[in-house]
């Protein structure tokens, strides 16, 4: 499964990664992040995901295929 | 279907012009920028915008009032000296959503035109970030939906500001916190409203 990630969490990942542990939602998303680099925690409990250019909820179920892109709250303008 | 988006699929073309539509890609951005689409009222562009071309384009015969909203960049902000923005988008869902919002407004206020242009990249005090253009035939209708497209892209787009102070620091934006009120990271406070 590829990740993508934006702004902020750029600070705790990589910009582009790759995981290959089974992870089928994204909370199993966001607890194999928190493993990964536990000051991300709370930032990522405010991040939403998206798939294919349109945005996810805890039940999409994870391919191992996916890209996956999580994205923080906004703050443009 | 479990898969979900916040705002239903876009109408028909938008009528909007968009005129002035160069970009290239920006090295220190994840995501290379897309062709513009001339059709579309939204654009991301890695370059300054034009917003005397863009104005200059923005008049309609049907059309009595033109607002044009341009969001600057500051050389302060909470007591700290700003040298300069970073921006970063996730660009496809940018593009996407802000052809929704200004769809959306297009259709709510009968707009002759609208267009939004957001900048990613590096930049500086003094120009613009993101600009916002309305036509309609009064000025209520113009004001009212230039200020609805701005407020719901700095909510929602997937737009990022870095804050690059005076003193050498950084500090990534943190604008929309609607989930702490909504308790829902998809629900913004004027959705629950």
């Amino acid at each position: 499964m590829k990740i993508h990630v934006y702004a902020k969490l750029k600070d705790y990942f990589q910009p582009e990664f790759e995981l290959l542990e089974t992870i089928g939602n994204t909370d199993e998303l966001r607890a194999v992040l928190v493993k990964m680099n536990g000051g991300a925690d709370e930032l990522l409990s405010s991040c939403r995901f998206a798939v294919e250019e349109g945005f996810i909820d805890k039940d999409f179920k994870l391919k191992a295929h996916d890209t996956v892109v999580i994205i923080p709250p906004s703050s443009g303008g | 279907m479990t898969q979900s988006s916040s705002y239903p699929p876009a109408a028909e073309a938008s009528s909007a012009q968009a005129p002035v539509q160069t970009a290239s890609p920006a090295p220190h951005t994840a995501s290379s920028v897309p062709e513009p689409d001339p059709a579309a009222p939204a654009f991301i562009s890695a370059e300054p915008l034009d917003i005397v071309g863009l104005l200059a384009g923005a008049h309609h015969p049907g059309a009595g009032a033109v607002v044009l909203f341009s969001g600057e960049v500051r050389n302060s902000n909470k007591g700290l000296a700003v040298n300069f923005l970073e921006y970063d988008a996730y660009i496809p869902l940018a593009i996407k959503l802000i052809n929704e919002i200004v769809e959306e407004a297009r259709r709510k206020w009968q707009l002759h035109i609208a267009v939004a242009q957001h900048r990613i990249g590096k930049v500086a005090v003094g120009d613009t970030a993101v600009v916002v253009i309305t036509a309609s035939a009064h000025r209520s209708e113009a004001y009212a939906a230039n200020r609805y497209i701005i407020d719901r892209i700095k909510h929602e787009a997937p737009i990022w500001k870095c804050e690059h102070y005076a003193d050498g620091s950084q500090q990534w934006g943190n604008n929309c916190n609607c989930h702490t009120v909504t308790g829902d990271i998809s629900k913004h406070i004027y959705e629950t409203q």
